[in-house]
Formats: structure tokens, C-alpha cells, sequence
């Protein structure tokens, strides 16, 4: 068993825009079917599905900063919580609370059709549902 | 000593169908079992999974990312 819990960084979605101006790459871990109709739409951006993940994390750079995405954050924080595990650094990797539906209500830019996500709801704030650690750049302090 | 099962899963219906397929191998194999289920997300973290539903048998992986079926369990049972 492991506990890297402690050692994951959670940012929301508007330190993420903060994260994606210093050239930030985006890991969308949602299925193919999940990405189909809704995408992000930032500069850099890659697709590892989750069902696919431990075949294809060894595409990311160690070196690279990156945040880890999905619909709601489940799916992103267990990629997360792996690839802290697979000796990623925990300063350059973090997982996106609540993922593309609070991303969507913030009014971040999208590619495709929202109108599926804007009808999930999540009633916690962007701050009132994590005691792990926030980065520096988290909203969240 | 009893054998030890956990189904890991954040309660989807994969999940609840592995959990009850396990109750029912244990049961038709007569074997001692604590069967668990693991629902909590920060708890399935410390087993490091990214698919789920996860059946462990005695801390071991043994079938990930689907239902796992009446027999198969059976059959990992009495291996």
C-alpha cells in the first residue's frame, strides 16, 4: 500500500489559466467518448485516456509541468496520485479540482457543446472540499 | 487463515456487481473470506489504482478496470 495522498497538489480552475500562461501542459485523462463533445481549448493539451494510462504515462516529461484534468476530478486526482508514485514531482504535477464542469461554470474556454456538463452540479465552493495541500498558485489559500 | 478480498470502486454499477459477485463466489465455494468494499477515494489511492472496479485477493491485484465474473472468481479462490 501507498500514501502519497499528502503529496498531491489540487489546484482549481483559475489558478490552472495561471498554470497554462507559463506553458503548462494540459493531461486530459477522460475517456474518448467523454472528450467526443466537450474539449479544452488551451494551447497545450494531451489525451491519455485513464482506461489507458499506465501504457502511456512514460509520454510525459519529467520535466514538464503539467496539470492532470477530467470531468470532476476523480478520474485526474487517481492519475495524479499515480504518477506521484511513478517518481513524478509533485511541484510540477497537479491535479484540476472538480475538473471540466467547474471549468465550464467559470466560463473557461471550451471547444465544443457544454450544454451536457453546465446540468452537473457541484454544490461544494472551488476551496471548501480538500484538506490536501494547495500549490503557491493555488485561489485556494 | 481467512482470505482476504477487497473490491475497490467509487460505487458505480461495475463496482456493485463485482462486490456482489464476490459475496456470491465466496459463498458457493464455502471458503473463509472478510470481503471489503472500498468505496472512498482517498483510501482507493493507497492501492495506487486508475481503473476501477479493482478485486484484490490478499493484497493482490488480481483483476482491474471490469466486473470480475462469479466463475473467475472462483477459480482465483481456489488457486
Amino acid at each position: 500500500m501507498q500514501n502519497t495522498q499528502s503529496l498531491i497538489n489540487e489546484i482549481c480552475p483559475t489558478s490552472t489559466q495561471s498554470w497554462v500562461r507559463k506553458g503548462a501542459l494540459i493531461v486530459d485523462v477522460r475517456e474518448n467518448n467523454e472528450t467526443r463533445n466537450l474539449m479544452f481549448d488551451v494551447p497545450k493539451i494531451l489525451n491519455i485516456p485513464l482506461s489507458h494510462f499506465e501504457e502511456r504515462y512514460i509520454e510525459l516529461s519529467k520535466n514538464q509541468e503539467m496539470v492532470i484534468v477530467c470531468n470532476d476530478g476523480i478520474k485526474s486526482l487517481l492519475a495524479t496520485n499515480f504518477l506521484i508514485n511513478n517518481g513524478y514531482d509533485s511541484s510540477k504535477v497537479v491535479h484540476m479540482k472538480h475538473g471540466l464542469i467547474r471549468w465550464v461554470q467559470k466560463g473557461f474556454p471550451t471547444i465544443g457543446d457544454t450544454s451536457s456538463i453546465l446540468d452537473s452540479e457541484i454544490s461544494n465552493s472551488c476551496c471548501a472540499s480538500s484538506s490536501r495541500e494547495t500549490s503557491k498558485n493555488s485561489c485556494c489559500h | 487463515m481467512k482470505t482476504d478480498i477487497k473490491v475497490l470502486g467509487p460505487g458505480c454499477t461495475k463496482c456493485k456487481t463485482t462486490y456482489s459477485n464476490v459475496l456470491e463466489a465466496v459463498k458457493q465455494t464455502g471458503i473463509d473470506a472478510v470481503v471489503t468494499k472500498i468505496e472512498d477515494i482517498e483510501e482507493m489511492m493507497q492501492y495506487n489504482v486508475l481503473t476501477t472496479p479493482v478485486l484484490m485477493i490478499d493484497g493482490i491485484v488480481k483483476i482491474k478496470g471490469r466486473i470480475a465474473e462469479i466463475k473467475e472468481i472462483k477459480d482465483l479462490l481456489s488457486k
